[in-house]
């Protein structure tokens, strides 16, 4: 018991540090967008009135929040599953001891060192219709790149955010992939080999199972950045195109400078705790998901 | 353990479709008991009730006072910030001129922090008032929020204090950021929109390359000309950016109609509770322009509002080009620039023509665009009085004509039309001159003064989704009703709040 | 003789199939980087050309001079290595204190630093930028350091590594009469160096692309703008300025790529390090 409490004074010296900027910069943030849900403030955000905890419900409800959970989870639809096909299915072919191998797989992780502001910028400057490579060399098989340009058709936009997202996570998922396919033991595959397995069977029968909690944890990932997606929002359309507002995210709406509740705390705040709500719900899939038990539990 | 994921997934779905099939109104109403809108300015939101002040109510002789000659007795050197939208040239020229009045005197230094125009606004609100500037420049649209934030001196106290001549500023210039009665603001960069095209297009279209459309109908028989022609693939290129062509374009045209955009006389005289945009005028204009798209006479690039340019850019586009395009007068020293590179094959900086912006039947004049200089409210009499010394400068004749040039903005103020370098740029190069003759022409007109109005902002966000609506083949009325009534919700719950 | 001329085949169509993804993944970098390289009326030509010909710096350099560049990598990398540092730090010690000190309720404390990890930033900013208001931090480098100096990912990843080590050596420690400062800083740290780097590593990156925080705490202040705002600045609203956004993309991507492909192991082991949590 002595030892314990003599422990203490260490104990708070080396906690506060991090105690102290994760109560300010993490909790305190939280409560108070709690508790700022319900305001309705003037323009400075300073003289306010209280519209009650049904303030939540009317936001979650409104519109605009529920047109911007919609495009979140479009853009959720998009990129997960074609991400995750398109890294597992690189790293598979570059699992393989041929000669120059290390190259291809340099080049496929290469997006990882593009930061979300580049790779976005990157995609624009190619979509550009006008003068854009892709409207240059491929609109006469695909017209929207000129007329009106990917990002600017409300059919289109969210679809080239998707790419812009995949292309640039694409690096991260491969090197994950990579990384779990050598880590499963050879001669797993050997005794499927034995066994008499193909190559289909050897992929579905020993290298999927071994890596599923892998897998599982990269689609979380992948999940997770699209719920928070804003800088690829910002940067390529602005939230837009009209009319429809298609690429508008619940983080754009929240942050985005032509939101239309920018300089509105109140509404601000609800809809920054909403969007907390949907994000505990992916982060349930990841706490119970990622249990180690996974490993053993096919 | 698969089950897991699907099940919380499962939750996700129903969440989402219980919140779909219960059908909700707009994340900006104010509540159940919002008023009708149009009918008061008085919202009750849950608990206490809140009168909205309309804007003649503030007496004028409780607005702070300007004490602008509190920096004869101060000694040493006072400094002030100055936030400000003006990027790329533009921000260089301002800078070359707060650089200038830096060296010329040492009782006052200015420090410059840019941002783009809404980032400044958005700033601006959200500072405290420790970290607001001592002078902001805005644009127009944001008159009504900034007299909301109480937290300027309207610069009309500091013409009082200082015995300011204002008689040669042009009077739709101060009349723009005034509201009953009130002088706001400093108009400094002004600007309105012109109509760019393609003097060679025009050529070989059989046109006068010298006569660009004078009305909304010569523009559409003149695209008629260059597409039957083969001159170029389309008239003009349309676009719904919120600060152009989506919102701030029919503003100008609901001007040149000589209609009120907003009721409460374009919420100049009293409290703007309505938006007026779907009356016949709006359906008129916005039939027009979906007609020209549907001929093939024009084409839409969409909403520019990420770049700016791309309007401008399809005039320069190598396959597919537009003859014709409407932009602010502000990028004509910036387009001529980049033109001027030999960029682009098809266009260069000598083709290009300027003209005013067409109005149906031909109407003339422009309502200010731009920003201007709002004085910020820090209780040091001393600050103040720097910021109006530097402020002045601003505003000077000599500055305004540099900065003209520099630019394409519209000088403030008819003595700098006589001192270089802008007399001899204009006499150079007419183009330069369009925009100010616009607002020369424009006629005294209480709807001369544009809307004013506290989202107009957003109320500019929902009509560029309406416009894009519109250009997509929707009907005219219908989408217009609907941008109207969010519109009116937005200033409901914005008048409620404010 | 069939069966290796199948292999053959087989070998063909890999490579192949490998050398047509790899052109599809590299396109967007190489069309952008080979843009940058071009002067203004040569990228933009119709039809446009892909080949590497009459190369030039002048739009890279035109971007650094008008882009601030040179300032906006310097203020990126100070900002990255402080909040590095930071992290690293105050992470070796909350973790310690979990690791190898008795106290009360540290089981129930540890699992609140846990539950912490729950809150996005996306949801946290809003009120931020107000705190980072209030205290004068709006565009300032305390404003872009300071929320991100405390990771519960780091103290939980140290603290992982931490458990790990024998429990001997610390009772053997403290017999000699090593005290816990000297203990963490000559035996725990450095035994546990390679996660340390990991982490490191994984900090820098992730503070070095972080774009919302930044966004909403720089506010047109060009002296502490980050790289990534700045990028923003060269590409908005200015048309004289459509090709100096490639030259920025260019300038802004490179110390990334040169950094992975010198700690490639120390990445690799950095991003999966979340995978294996236990």
């Amino acid at each position: 018991m002595k030892r314990r409490l003599r422990d203490v004074p260490w104990a708070v010296v080396m906690l506060l540090p991090s105690v102290v900027l994760i109560a300010v910069w993490t909790v305190y943030p939280l409560v108070k967008a709690v508790q700022n849900g319900h305001l309705r403030c003037d323009v400075t955000g300073t003289k306010c009135i209280d519209a009650g905890w049904g303030r939540y419900w009317d936001v979650f409800i409104s519109a605009e929040f529920q047109h911007a959970l919609g495009v979140s989870l479009k853009l959720m639809a998009l990129t997960v599953p074609a991400g995750l096909v398109l890294g597992v299915g690189l790293a598979v072919l570059a699992d393989k001891h041929l000669r120059g191998i290390g190259i291809f797989r340099t080049i496929f992780s290469s997006t990882v060192a593009t930061s979300v502001a580049v790779a976005s910028l990157v995609w624009f400057v190619l979509l550009q219709p006008q003068i854009g490579v892709f409207a240059d060399l491929f609109s006469g098989w695909f017209p929207v790149l000129k007329n009106p340009g990917l990002l600017n058709d409300p059919g289109t936009a969210l679809l080239a955010v998707a790419f812009s997202s995949i292309w640039a996570n694409l690096g991260f998922t491969f090197i994950i992939v990579t990384a779990a396919l050598q880590s499963v033991p050879r001669d797993l595959y050997e005794s499927a080999y034995v066994d008499g397995a193909g190559n289909v069977r050897r992929f579905t029968n020993v290298t999927l199972p071994m890596i599923a909690p892998t897998l599982l944890f990269v689609t979380v990932v992948l999940t997770t950045r699209a719920l928070q997606t804003y800088g690829e929002i910002a940067l390529l359309t602005g939230g837009g195109p009209n009319p429809e507002k298609s690429t508008t995210t619940i983080p754009y709406l929240i942050y985005g400078r032509n939101s239309i509740i920018s300089g509105d705390l109140g509404t601000k705040s609800a809809a920054a705790v909403l969007l907390f709500v949907l994000s505990l719900a992916l982060a349930l899939v990841q706490f119970r998901g990622l249990d180690k038990r996974v490993h053993y539990g096919r | 353990m698969r089950t897991r994921p699907t099940r919380v997934a499962v939750a996700f779905a129903a969440l989402t479709l219980v919140a779909a099939c219960s059908g909700g109104g707009s994340i900006t109403d104010s509540g159940d008991t919002q008023p009708p809108a149009g009918e008061s300015t008085v919202a009750d939101t849950g608990g206490e009730t809140t009168v909205a002040e309309s804007t003649t109510s503030v007496p004028a002789d409780s607005l702070p006072d300007c004490p602008t000659d509190a920096l004869a007795d101060a000694t040493g050197t006072t400094e002030i910030t100055f936030w400000h939208g003006m990027s790329g040239p533009l921000g260089e020229e301002l800078t070359r001129l707060t650089d200038a009045y830096n060296a010329s005197q040492d009782k006052v230094k200015v420090s410059l922090v840019q941002g783009s125009y809404e980032e400044t606004a958005d700033n601006y609100y959200q500072a405290s008032a420790d970290d607001r500037p001592d002078i902001v420049q805005l644009p127009e649209y944001q008159v009504q929020a900034m007299v909301d934030t109480a937290s300027a001196i309207p610069v009309g106290k500091c013409l009082e204090a200082s015995g300011f001549d204002t008689s040669a500023f042009l009077p739709t210039a101060l009349q723009a950021y005034s509201t009953a009665g009130v002088q706001w603001a400093m108009p400094f960069n002004i600007s309105n929109p012109v109509l760019f095209y393609n003097k060679r297009v025009f050529e070989a279209a059989g046109l006068d390359p010298n006569t660009p459309p004078a009305s909304l109908e010569e523009m559409r028989s003149m695209s008629q000309q260059i597409v039957e022609s083969g001159a170029a693939k389309f008239g003009l290129s349309l676009e719904s950016g919120f600060d152009s062509g989506g919102g701030w374009y029919v503003e100008q045209w609901f001007a040149k109609a000589q209609e009120f955009y907003v009721d409460g006389d374009n919420g100049r005289t009293t409290r703007a509770t309505k938006v007026l945009y779907n009356n016949q005028t709006g359906v008129d204009l916005l039939t027009f322009l979906q007609q020209m798209l549907n001929d093939g006479l024009a084409v839409d690039v969409g909403d520019n509002s990420q770049t700016g340019y791309d309007n401008l850019l399809k005039m320069a586009d190598q396959t597919e080009p537009a003859a014709m395009t409407i932009n602010t007068s502000a990028s004509l020293g910036p387009v001529l620039a980049v033109l001027g590179s030999g960029q682009f094959p098809n266009i260069n900086a000598n083709d290009v023509g300027v003209g005013p912006m067409p109005g149906p039947d031909g109407a003339p004049g422009a309502l200010i665009g731009g920003a201007a200089l709002w004085m910020v409210d820090s209780g040091d009499d001393v600050s103040t009085a720097a910021t109006w010394d530097f402020l002045t400068y601003l505003v000077g004749a000599q500055v305004q004509s540099e900065w003209a040039v520099a630019t394409g903005y519209v000088p403030n103020r008819t003595d700098a039309l006589d001192l270089e370098p802008y007399k001899g740029t204009v006499a150079a190069d007419p183009r330069f001159a369009v925009a100010y003759q616009q607002l020369l022409d424009t006629p005294d007109a209480p709807t001369s003064a544009g809307p004013v109005v506290g989202p107009l902002r957003q109320i500019r966000s929902v009509l560029a989704t309406a416009v894009a609506a519109v250009f997509n083949g929707e009907d005219v009325q219908t989408v217009l009703d609907a941008a109207a009534e969010q519109a009116n919700g937005l200033i409901a719950d914005y008048n409620a709040r404010n | 003789m069939a069966a290796d001329t199948v292999r053959g085949v087989r070998k063909v169509g890999r490579y192949t199939l490998l050398v047509v993804l790899a052109v599809i993944v590299l396109f967007p970098i190489y069309a952008v980087v080979l843009q940058a390289l071009k002067t203004g009326p040569d990228s933009l030509d119709h039809p446009r050309s892909l080949l590497p010909v009459d190369l030039t710096l002048s739009t890279i350099k035109a971007a650094w001079t008008q882009g601030n560049l040179g300032r906006l990598l310097m203020n990126s990398v100070f900002v990255s290595v402080m909040v590095t540092l930071g992290v690293v730090l105050t992470s070796l010690l909350a973790a310690y204190a979990f690791a190898f000190l008795q106290f009360p309720l540290k089981g129930p404390i540890f699992v609140l630093f846990l539950a912490t990890m729950l809150v996005p930033a996306e949801v946290t900013v809003v009120i931020n930028e107000r705190t980072a208001d209030s205290l004068g931090w709006i565009n300032s480098y305390q404003g872009l350091i300071v929320p991100s100096l405390a990771s519960t990912f780091g103290i939980f990843l140290v603290r992982q590594v931490f458990l790990q080590l024998p429990g001997e050596l610390r009772e053997a420690a403290a017999l000699d009469g090593v005290g816990h400062v000297r203990f963490l800083w000559e035996v725990a740290a450095p035994l546990s160096r390679p996660t340390l780097g990991a982490l490191g590593l994984f900090t820098f990156l992730g503070t070095w692309n972080a774009y919302l925080w930044p966004s909403q705490v720089i506010r047109g202040d060009r002296a502490h703008e980050t790289v990534q705002i700045g990028l923003e600045r060269l590409k908005n609203n200015d048309i004289s300025k459509i090709n100096l956004v490639t030259g920025g993309l260019v300038v802004a991507a490179l110390p990334i790529f040169i950094m992975l492909v010198l700690f490639q192991r120390q990445l690799v082991r950095g991003l999966t390090a979340g995978a294996v949590k236990g």
